[in-house]
């Protein structure tokens, strides 16, 4: 994006409680995330993806408040959009405008910068990809690792301090994958991601185990994937239909 | 998908819809035939009454049901204070409150199949236009299966919203989400076909 | 045929999550309900027929007892207000914009699209909407106009424009998606 400094930002997580419907979807959840690559590993249903979207500003909690370099993004919304972004599982269900120009202005647009600069960033960040020729192709158009692709590059656009990946290469194949994967080891920015593929993830600086709303481990991957891993493969041997309780 | 129907149970849960709607048409019609304003004071407070019989839960549920209509009666209201006309406006604002309080008694105490089968009883003339009662209940239950998804989906593009602007999502958000019922419409047709479809009827 | 039920049905709910999606208005603060959009749309979008029916399917849902309107409102009182004309004028609204959009082909789609919106979802529903609210509250053109027009006007033109808008927009994402021009 031309930066020169590091755009590695930090995420402060404080007492995040929320609770739907008398559950406990997250219970005091404290963080202080500060490295480059943190992964987050977790069952469906452990809160993973309402943290995602609290830590991003998108859900209110309940109590506490999460910090993005000092900005507390859900009480300060406008600063927050050039703090954090987030990529969701499915580009069909994030991506709003029918064309890509369209698409990755929208947030620049929003951030408030002219019309000109606006066009201007978008050529740079297609560029960037080697995607220029995308520039006015219809969405429509796109197969579904291209549309991944735009939406990261919508977000990259936007050049905040931390980015949040909710399993976004969920049914995506291999090769397209390990591209994206690539492009995204090579940013600056922090990366949050949330992902079932702890291959992804074993390179990482820390990797929490999030299980029904708290932190049931928290370190090196080495030490949490194989534990994590274990469990989940406990847990195969049970009946997974049966209704989670509690 | 909930329904409206009360779960607090009173004696007009027992009583058959087709009946109960019978009664309403009949009693909507004599309540728009009454012009005198004592009259409808009455017709008001018995409906009231019959609200009281289950208890003050079923009570509180009625009123709450009811509370949507206050805007309704303050353009009224307005209009008539306006025009210093305020007897007429009266009779319309108690008449509209008992229409509606009886109406809403009848969806409170009949439960969702009961009234469907009582629909799909009704609308068996109609086959001639095409109208089976086979489509019909296909056709509810789509609708109930998809809309979940729906407000899921759109749920999900207003967070994509959010998440890039401090602005609250506007109409640009039903684009996507149109595309995506279309879609979703294209994937259900083709399943319907792969168990059979729906066969043309023959008459 | 499987294809027109399954859409019918669809677009139904359609004009229900419209009201019900979280977070979603159509203009900031202002509690205009997007349902009333919903109706055009099926009509500029569906065409005249299938529109109808989809609005049908709807309005039945509701008042069997389904909390389908804005504000989780629905069951059969809320067809028990003098404003019921609205409801009951909802799917002649489609069929209208259906059928202005089926004969008037210009390529314009944002124009006849809001024309079509403006001209099922104004001017056909407020011909029935407002003659019944005359009938139910025994009341001259003049009051009616007032409680039964003036209130949704503003919000009612907003929601043909941005109709417009949103059908040009399905034509231009994907041309074959408007089945009133197909």
């Amino acid at each position: 994006m031309g930066q020169l400094i590091s755009n590695n930002g930090r995420v402060s997580i404080q007492g995040v409680s929320l609770v739907k419907s008398g559950h406990a979807i997250l219970n005091e959840i404290t963080l202080d995330l500060s490295t480059p690559r943190i992964g987050f590993v977790g069952r469906n249903g452990s809160g993973k993806s309402t943290l995602a979207r609290v830590v991003c500003g998108l859900i209110k909690p309940d109590q506490g408040r999460v910090l993005v370099d000092d900005i507390d993004i859900f009480k300060n919304r406008r600063k927050a959009l050039s703090k954090i972004g987030i990529l969701f599982q499915n580009p069909d269900h994030q991506i709003i405008f029918p064309t890509v120009l369209e698409e990755m202005s929208f947030g620049l647009t929003q951030q408030g910068y002219s019309k000109d600069a606006v066009r201007q960033m978008v050529a740079e960040a297609l560029a960037q990809f080697g995607k220029a020729a995308w520039s006015n192709r219809s969405i429509s158009t796109l197969s579904q690792g291209q549309r991944h692709l735009v939406c990261l590059m919508s977000v990259l656009a936007m050049q905040p301090a931390v980015i949040v990946l909710d399993e976004p290469f969920t049914g995506l194949d291999r090769p397209i994958t390990r591209q994206l994967t690539q492009i995204l080891e090579d940013i600056d920015q922090t990366i949050l991601h949330i992902s079932h593929d702890l291959e992804a993830l074993c390179t990482y600086d820390r990797v929490i185990w999030l299980e029904r709303g708290t932190v049931q481990m928290d370190g090196a991957p080495q030490a949490v994937l194989p534990a994590y891993s274990a469990a989940m493969d406990a847990i195969g041997g049970q009946d997974v239909f049966a209704d989670i309780t509690g | 998908m909930f329904s409206l129907t009360s779960p607090v149970k009173s004696p007009y849960h027992n009583v058959p819809p087709g009946p109960k709607f019978f009664l309403l048409m009949v009693a909507s019609i004599t309540l728009f035939l009454i012009g005198n304003i004592y009259l409808q004071a009455a017709a008001l407070a018995f409906v009231l009454g019959l609200y009281l019989l289950p208890g003050g839960t079923f009570f509180k549920e009625g009123l709450r049901m009811l509370w949507p209509l206050w805007p309704f009666v303050g353009i009224v209201f307005l209009w008539h204070a306006f025009t210093h006309d305020i007897l007429p406006g009266l009779i319309i604002i108690l008449r509209m409150i008992s229409a509606v309080a009886l109406a809403n008694l009848v969806t409170m105490t009949s439960q969702l199949d009961e009234v469907i089968a009582l629909v799909t009883r009704l609308i068996t003339p109609f086959r001639r236009f095409g109208l089976r009662p086979q489509i019909l209940a296909l056709s509810i239950a789509m609708f109930i299966r998809f809309l979940p998804v729906l407000i899921e989906k759109g749920g999900l593009l207003v967070q994509s919203w959010r998440s890039r602007s401090t602005r609250p999502a506007g109409w640009r958000v039903v684009v996507p989400l149109a595309l995506l019922a279309l879609d979703d419409a294209d994937t259900v047709a083709e399943a319907l076909r792969a168990r059979g479809g729906i066969e043309p009827d023959k008459i | 045929m499987e294809k027109n039920i399954v859409i019918i049905a669809l677009f139904a709910a359609l004009i229900a999550a419209l009201g019900l999606v979280p977070k979603f208005t159509l203009a900031s603060g202002i509690p205009i309900t997007a349902q009333s959009m919903g109706i055009m749309l099926c009509g500029t979008v569906l065409g005249s027929r299938r529109g109808a029916k989809a609005v049908l399917l709807f309005l039945l849902l509701v008042a069997i007892g389904l909390p389908l309107l804005a504000g989780g409102r629905g069951g059969l009182g809320v067809f028990g207000t003098p404003w019921a004309g609205f409801l009951f004028g909802f799917p002649f609204a489609a069929f209208a914009a259906g059928l202005i959009m089926e004969r008037w082909r210009s390529d314009n789609i944002p124009l006849v699209a809001g024309c079509a919106a403006a001209g099922g979802g104004i001017g056909a529903l407020y011909l029935i909407a407002v003659p019944y609210y005359m009938m139910a509250t025994s009341s001259g053109l003049d009051q009616a106009l007032f409680t039964a027009m003036l209130p949704f006007m503003p919000g009612d033109i907003l929601k043909a424009i941005l109709a417009g808008y949103i059908t040009a927009g399905l034509a231009k994402a994907r041309p074959d998606s408007l089945l009133s021009r197909a």
